[in-house]
């Protein structure tokens, strides 16, 4: 207190000396010093959400209207070449509502592959209680409750079309679940009509009306699904969600009344790579309408979970029938291609018209034959999917190509097949495209990944030579080093380039020590097969005062960065 | 005394050094964190977060789902024919759906060429799905210009006449499909015709035709008319395939009121579509021969089997040839533009009317051939555009069925 009880001059001295360094400070730091490459907390492993979404509603995207934008516009940002926004700054996507990190990111057991996301034994035997007429998708079903009191949607097999449909979902289920994604407890049974009861109150809309669901009804839908031999009917059963049912998801912007959902979707990785999943198991019919939403309690708060509900249109076959030959080459309308086919009278012929398949009614038409993994379409164009970038396509490769034959033979077994021939013609058809995507996507971007320093070694793993697809890289490995400065982004030369055939390259000397300090290594791989691998990926390190913590990693650093883009 | 020319308080240069350091990004990033970034932009977003509205679009098609899917009561558009030959009209209906997927409906249809009709009806199911489908309607139509050529095939086009028919009719149907593949089907129908002078360019029928080129000239017969169809049905759908087959016989009983004009008539029709490459072409053919059994009943004119029209001789005017008996034949080759809504097709037709079913052979056919565009959607082709081109010359038509 002493000093500010001096003379005017001294406080006007001391006013104008704080007063400056203020605006000094306030104008001048900004443009000396942009935001740190790292946060303190990077690499999220977990997406954060931290605004209450309990007053999400209940939304209903339309069919028609949401096939015919995407087909007949580009809905979602327009910006192109838009890297991902919710990756973390070591190019992984953080687990969050949308989607859970489980093969690649750890190991995954055939059991778990068995289980998928079963955490019941199925409906419970006896009587089931129509609760809801199905008003979703073309597969005959409806909603039950079990005498457990759960609740399970249910849908068969079309009449005269056995196996193909119900084995897709059992199937594509364990499948899409080890991705990653959120998937409904599925379960293979089998239902006899005589069991099924109508519930009081239950009703359906029908032209305009609300009207009572009756047996007739049920007995409507039993009669467009296939009856086994022995009268029963066999049935997928999904378990009803927790928490409040709210629609579905767009594959383009964001939920507009979800606080938390901040990225655009057409920028979300996990759903980008639904170009590469949906064509590893020809997921056709990606749409919002095969999306669902529930608000649930997490952590004290509701959050909206995302779900990829419907996963059935898969393989070889639809709901009804067996897949059209162009699903999975041509979206529903293409101009050109129908300008070329009307002016040749359709002589302007596709590799996919004439491919040879090896068909089994129980799988429909599934081939690896004329699979290019780059040019798969489902059957309109996905915003998401036309957003994806050459590192969501390794991402998305780098989890295909953790499926090992075992895991695949195993998901494929649970789909129920009464013919081994057709289990057997769908796993190595997977096989075959699981393959396809790790020579197409491998080669596309430097691939390296899993990298790890301790201070005298860099370790990481090529997984195109380690899928055995790929030879090692007949120049080995090159590494670049330097100190990097978190706050100015400017890195400074440490040595010369080490260099090494295998997978672990030694550090020059002069690696920084201190505790926070920052290491950037640019690794690329030299071999002429794969130019692609000559663009090293730039890798981070922070010495964490305990070791060096992977904090970065980047192949395609051009773009704005994570988590930055607003939605159009 | 406090010296007022002081700049600020002494500590508010202070207080302004440290909001400067707390709004500086250089001091806010000693403290932020990525999670603490995406928290205040969720934040925001929290601040105007709303429910979503769709956009007029989406409004539109939303509700174009809901009519397709299960439309509701009310008012709708209607496209139809009114008879054989009428032209291009246009329609509107009211319909009220009861019970359980039935509904009762009064629609109206008029077309260019003066052609009216206007029909009360009840259908259960209402789109004609199910295995069981039932119907009854009454009705009345004015065909205002029905043309007529003579009998047989040495009719040229300039022997057109025109004769108005009137009818009124009440029918009830039955049909059953025993299997996906399989179809029967039953009709009863009172129809009570009247035919007058003609309207339109053409000479009126009276002054070119007397009874005994015309048969029925100016009659006015009240039939009961019953038929019966069974057929062989592949096709994933009568209204578009580009597979399966139809083979099927008709028999048909008119009976008149007064026995003036009973007959009997048989249909026999086979349609065989023959997808090439997975569909990326498709032969289609078809035959159909139909054909009055009794050689001494008295068929009049505009009952007769005939050739000539927008699904059979394509080239000529509809009822272009007449007879006692026909036969048609149609090759066609489709080429898929877009399997969700476009064929494109060269077509040939070849067909001939005669007075004796002996002679009802493949010599002297008549024929054209043509090329047509087909918008269809998985079952139905709601537009199809051809033009044809025969000995009478070139022939435009413009439906909303499939040709066969």
């Amino acid at each position: 207190m002493q000093m500010f009880s001096t003379t005017f001059r001294s406080r006007t001295f001391l006013c104008v000396v704080a007063t400056a360094a203020a605006l000094v400070f306030v104008n001048i730091a900004p443009q000396a010093q942009s935001r740190p490459k790292f946060y303190s907390d990077d690499p999220l492993t977990r997406e954060p959400e931290t605004q209450d979404a309990s007053k999400v509603q209940d939304w209903d995207i339309g069919l028609i209207a949401d096939l015919t934008l995407n087909l007949f516009s580009k809905p979602g940002d327009p910006t192109p070449g838009v890297r991902a926004q919710n990756i973390n700054t070591i190019d992984e996507v953080p687990d969050s509502s949308w989607f859970t990190n489980r093969i690649y990111s750890r190991p995954v057991t055939i059991d778990e592959i068995t289980r998928g996301p079963n955490v019941s034994d199925g409906p419970a035997p006896g009587k089931w209680t129509v609760i809801r007429p199905k008003t979703a998708g073309t597969a005959p079903g409806f909603t039950v409750r079990d005498e457990k009191g759960n609740v399970w949607f249910i849908s068969m097999d079309a009449r005269d079309y056995p196996i193909a449909a119900t084995a897709a979902i059992a199937v594509a289920t364990r499948l899409f679940w080890a991705l990653g994604y959120n998937q409904i407890e599925t379960h293979l049974t089998t239902v006899r009509p005589e069991n099924v009861v109508v519930g009081e109150g239950v009703t359906i809309d029908s032209h305009g009306r609300r009207r009572r669901f009756t047996s007739q009804d049920v007995k409507e839908v039993f009669a467009r699904a296939n009856r086994s031999a022995d009268g029963s009917y066999r049935v997928i059963a999904q378990r009803g969600l927790e928490g409040k049912v709210v629609g579905g998801f767009k594959y383009y912007g964001t939920r507009p009344d979800d606080p938390n959902d901040i990225i655009p979707h057409e920028h979300r990785r996990e759903l980008r790579a639904l170009q590469v999943f949906g064509g590893w198991t020809n997921l056709v019919d990606i749409k919002a309408g095969n999306t669902l939403d529930t608000v649930v309690a997490e952590k004290g708060r509701s959050v909206v979970r995302h779900y990829l509900q419907d996963v059935g249109s898969t393989f070889g076959t639809g709901s009804l029938n067996p897949r059209q030959g162009e699903e999975g080459y041509e979206y529903l309308y293409e101009g050109d291609r129908s300008a070329a086919r009307f002016f040749t009278m359709s002589f302007w012929i596709q590799p996919w018209q004439t491919i040879d398949y090896d068909e089994h009614p129980e799988v429909g038409l599934f081939s690896a034959a004329a699979y290019e993994p780059e040019e798969w379409k489902p059957r309109v164009p996905v915003a998401a999917l036309t957003r994806i970038q050459p590192d969501d396509e390794l991402w998305a490769a780098l989890r295909v190509m953790a499926f090992t034959d075992e895991h695949i033979r195993a998901a494929v077994k649970t789909g129920g097949f009464t013919d081994p021939a057709a289990e057997k013609l769908l796993a190595d058809v997977l096989i075959a495209r699981r393959n396809k995507i790790g020579l197409t996507y491998f080669a596309k971007v430097n691939p390296l990944t899993r990298f790890a320093f301790d201070g005298s070694a860099l370790t990481f793993e090529n997984p195109a030579v380690r899928s055995g697809l790929f030879d090692p890289p007949k120049g080995g490995y090159t590494a670049t080093w330097a100190r990097f400065d978190n706050n100015t982004g400017e890195a400074q030369p440490i040595g010369a380039a080490t260099t090494g055939t295998s997978e672990r390259l030694q550090p020059p000397a002069g690696i920084p020590t201190g505790s926070g300090t920052y290491l950037k290594v640019s690794i690329a791989a030299v071999e002429p097969a794969s130019p692609a691998w000559a663009k090293p990926v730039e890798v981070y390190f922070r010495n964490a005062g305990n070791g060096w913590q992977l904090v970065g990693v980047e192949r395609v650093p051009a773009g704005p960065a994570p988590f930055s883009v607003k939605p159009k | 005394m406090r010296d007022r020319r002081k700049c600020l308080h002494p500590w508010a240069g202070f207080v302004l050094f440290a909001t400067a350091l707390a709004v500086n990004p250089l001091t806010a990033l000693a403290q932020e964190t990525r999670e603490s970034e995406i928290a205040k932009k969720q934040e925001e977003k929290a601040a105007q977060a709303a429910p979503y509205q769709p956009n007029r679009y989406e409004q539109i098609m939303n509700n174009v789902e809901e009519s397709f899917v299960s439309p509701p009561s009310g008012f709708f558009p209607y496209f139809g024919s009114v008879y054989s030959g009428g032209g291009f009209t246009l329609g509107a209906g009211y319909r009220h759906f009861y019970a359980r997927e039935a509904v009762w409906e009064i629609k109206g249809l008029y077309s260019i060429k003066n052609y009216k009709n206007i029909e009360v009806g009840t259908r259960t199911p209402w789109n004609r799905s199910g295995r069981w489908n039932t119907g009854l309607r009454a009705g009345w139509r004015d065909a205002t210009q029905v043309g007529f050529y003579g009998l047989g095939m040495d009719t040229v086009s300039d022997d057109r006449a025109n004769a108005r028919i009137k009818q009124t009719y009440v029918t009830g149907d039955v049909r059953f499909k025993p299997s996906w593949w399989t179809r029967l089907e039953g009709e009863v129908s009172y129809d009570d015709f009247r035919t007058e002078e003609g309207q339109g360019r053409a000479p009126s029928i009276e002054t070119v035709y007397d009874p005994t080129t015309a048969p029925g000239l100016f009659s006015s017969p009240k039939y009961i008319r019953s038929e019966g169809t069974a057929a062989i049905d592949w096709r994933p759908a009568a209204g578009y395939a580009r597979r399966g087959g139809y083979y099927g016989a008709t028999f048909v009983d008119h009976t008149d009121t007064d026995e003036t004009y009973s007959f009997q008539r048989v249909d026999a029709e086979l349609i065989q579509h023959l997808p090439i490459l997975r569909e990326n072409w498709v032969l289609s053919f078809r035959g159909r021969v139909q054909s009055v059994l009794d050689d001494d009943d008295t068929v009049p004119y505009f009952l007769m089997p005939f050739l000539g029209s927008g699904s059979t001789l394509r080239a000529y005017s509809t009822g272009r040839f007449r007879d006692r008996h026909a036969l048609l034949t149609t090759a066609e080759f489709r080429w898929i533009v877009n399997r969700l809504a476009l064929d494109m097709a060269i077509f040939y037709d070849a067909g001939k009317v005669a007075s004796r079913r002996r002679d009802l052979d493949f010599e002297n056919l008549k024929s054209n051939w043509g090329i047509g565009a087909r918008f269809h959607g998985p079952t139905t082709t709601p537009i199809r555009l051809e033009i044809a081109k025969g000995t009478d010359g070139w022939h435009l038509v413009i439906s909303s069925n499939a040709a066969f």
